[in-house]
């Protein structure tokens, strides 16, 4: 007896979070799911097929920039975090969470001023190096992914350099003193002991590259396009929610291919997913 | 305890005061579908003066952004509205595009309202009968009309292409001196394919007017190749700013933009004002953007007079032609007398009156539209 009001005050207190998930989170889902399956109020598949028919591109393109984003992120997070874990260097820790603060708008707007053809990094290199003109790179796939790299790379870093800290010094200092240099420790040891943590850092990294809109629109190429863009295009121009439901359909399964390997990745790690 | 007695009948009182309707107040709620200089001209120009005029008035305006994506949000808002089942909706008054005005009739959103304007009869263009071939007569009034062109740095080009024919034969010759921004990236670019489809099509009338028969697109496979073809030697810009933007930097040297938007630009000092317009044969589209009252607007007498306030020549002439450099939405004859020569010249510095008539086409007909749209991402893009 006594239990069961345990658990139903336990219920009581997990009731408004619950709600508040309903509501803005799954009720939504369900609803993009449904829609992304009608047409003019019949179910059917037309919504996929057009998806699949003129954006098949688009779709390849959107993982691949994330995934090539995803894994500069990595490497630079892993260096710059191995490095501060054996030394402290206040400007580079302070610079490296500078752009966890500025909105994705003015990252988009810098970058495309920044790298224009006659932009500033342009205008800097011409001049150095005294030649006429120099192909810009925003407006291009590399201006896209060094946007993207830039805004991700501190909340990698964050949980990264958090990993390589919490790991116990014991190790390291072991390892020092059989005379292993530090690019050998963070490899050998660094990177293995946190693999669960990095590996948190690459599903959280994919999925908000994936699913970004603004940097897309002002950094990116005009075709092809990430698949955010395309939904937009679809709402925007032709009031067309089935396609824009089923590409966003799409993104969700992408996402949960990374969702579930992690999942059974965490679920190696520890042992199996404990109640 | 007497202090805390008199504090609660304040406080009764103020709650009972906020309850009575005072009904000469009016806030007149506006959404403005647009780029933010339409949300100023509203908020800056247009509020103060009708609020002179109205003291008992006052104007809230809401911008929802520019393209049809502005337009979308407001019959979203609408929508939801309406699916409150509340009696007075609390939008009064909308500015919003073709597209727009289209979903906002099939879907019950806006209502007709015209039979009471008087400026209504000064419009001589055919914009406030049809809407991409679907008719809204009697549902919209114009508040002007904006067409795009083709802007050009006479620095570097000297004798700019007249026609989509030479601009073909001139892109070869200089690549990637020509930037557009595609069809994602804004109407300005949009303008530029539907203008292409125009000049290859064998019927662009048909596009243009109706009626919708797929047997009209037959050619449109080899249209939109040669277009494919043409951007190899063209840059895809960011949007119209983006294309606006390149053009100053002289990153290109030719591109379609928005007439207004780039007098504006000129006008603040943001454009090198050298850079000069052509609008090439056979011609590219303009549009207008639409006043219109939502079906149950609690104020909808209010929002009825500040339409006929903008829209009468003299309120016309001072603002949205002087001041904002759009072409009038009522007939020039009617807005010239409060115009000065200067402004005339300004405006129709490089399109002359009879080039817009020529040259200045209207969008086609929603169905086609859709499929134009949907063309170039399959056929151009892919």
């Amino acid at each position: 007896m006594k239990r069961r009001r345990e658990l139903f005050v336990g219920f009581l207190l997990i009731l408004p979070a619950l709600i508040v998930l309903g509501a803005l989170y799954v009720y939504p889902l369900i609803l993009s799911v449904y829609t992304s399956f009608t047409v003019e109020g019949k179910y059917g598949l037309a919504n996929y097929a057009k998806a699949f028919d003129i954006y098949w591109r688009d779709i390849i393109y959107s993982v691949l920039i994330s995934f090539i984003t995803t894994v500069v992120t990595l490497i630079v997070s892993v260096v710059v975090s191995g490095y501060l874990r054996f030394k402290s260097w206040k400007f580079l820790e302070l610079m490296y969470k500078l752009p966890l603060f500025i909105p994705f708008l003015i990252v988009g707007h810098a970058m495309r001023v920044f790298l224009a053809p006659h932009g500033t990094l342009n205008n800097l290199l011409t001049r150095i190096l005294r030649i006429e003109e120099l192909p810009g790179l925003s407006r291009s796939w590399i201006g896209l992914v060094w946007a993207f790299v830039w805004i991700m790379t501190p909340y990698a870093t964050l949980i990264v350099l958090g990993a390589f800290r919490s790991l116990d010094s014991a190790y390291i200092e072991a390892a020092q003193n059989v005379g292993a240099s530090k690019w050998k420790i963070v490899v050998d040891i660094l990177i293995p002991m946190c693999r669960p943590s990095i590996m948190v850092a690459f599903i959280l990294t994919f999925v908000r590259t994936i699913s970004s809109l603004t940097i897309p629109i002002m950094v990116g190429p005009a075709s092809p396009n990430m698949i955010t863009v395309n939904m937009m295009f679809r709402v925007n121009y032709f009031n067309d929610w089935g396609t824009a439901n089923a590409l966003g359909v799409i993104s969700y399964l992408i996402v949960m291919v990374f969702a579930i390997y992690y999942l059974r990745f965490m679920a190696a790690e520890r042992g199996g997913i404990k109640a | 305890m007497r202090r805390l007695c008199g504090a609660v009948l304040l406080i009764v009182a103020t709650v009972l005061l906020a309850q009575l309707n005072i009904p000469i107040k009016v806030t007149l709620t506006m959404m403005v579908a647009g780029d933010q200089n339409m949300v100023d001209f509203f908020q800056y120009e247009i509020a103060p003066e009708f609020e002179k005029l109205y003291p008992n008035v006052k104007v809230k305006v809401v911008g929802t952004g520019p393209g049809d994506a502005g337009s979308q949000q407001i019959i979203q808002q609408l929508q939801l509205e309406k699916d409150s089942g509340k009696d007075k909706w609390a939008i009064d008054l909308v500015v919003i595009h073709e597209a727009g005005t289209i979903w906002g009739i099939e879907r019950g959103l806006i209502r007709p309202y015209t039979d009471f304007l008087t400026t209504r009869r000064l419009v001589t263009m055919k914009t406030a009968e049809v809407a991409l071939g679907v008719n809204v007569d009697g549902y919209v009034m114009p508040m002007f009309h904006s067409q795009t062109a083709i802007a050009y740095n006479p620095r570097f080009v000297k004798d700019p292409p007249k026609s989509y024919a030479e601009l073909v034969e001139w892109v070869k010759k200089n690549p990637k001196k020509f930037g557009y921004n595609g069809i994602k990236g804004g109407m300005s670019g949009v303008s530029f394919v539907f203008g292409w489809v125009y000049w290859k099509s064998k019927n662009p009338d048909v596009l243009m007017n109706g009626p919708f028969d797929e047997k009209y697109m037959e050619d449109w496979p080899q249209i939109y190749a040669e277009l494919k073809e043409f951007n190899k030697y063209v840059t895809l810009t960011a949007g119209n700013a983006g294309t606006l933007d390149a053009l100053n930097r002289g990153e290109i040297w030719m591109g379609p933009v928005w007439v207004d938007m780039f007098y504006t630009w000129i006008r603040e000092g943001r454009m090198d004002p050298n850079i000069r317009l052509i609008l090439p044969e056979p011609g590219m589209p303009g549009q207008p953007m639409y006043f219109a009252i939502p079906t149950k607007a609690a104020n909808a007498d209010y929002a009825l007079k500040l339409i006929e306030f903008v829209t009468s020549p003299a309120v016309h002439a001072k603002y949205i032609v002087d001041k904002f450099n759009w072409y009038p939405a009522i007939g020039v004859e009617y807005v010239t007398p409060h115009l000065g020569k200067e402004v005339f010249e300004r405006l129709y510095r490089d399109i002359k009156e009879a080039d817009l008539l020529k040259f200045g086409k209207r969008m086609p007909i929603a169905d086609y539209r859709t499929r134009m749209l949907e063309a170039y991402e399959r056929w151009v893009e892919k």
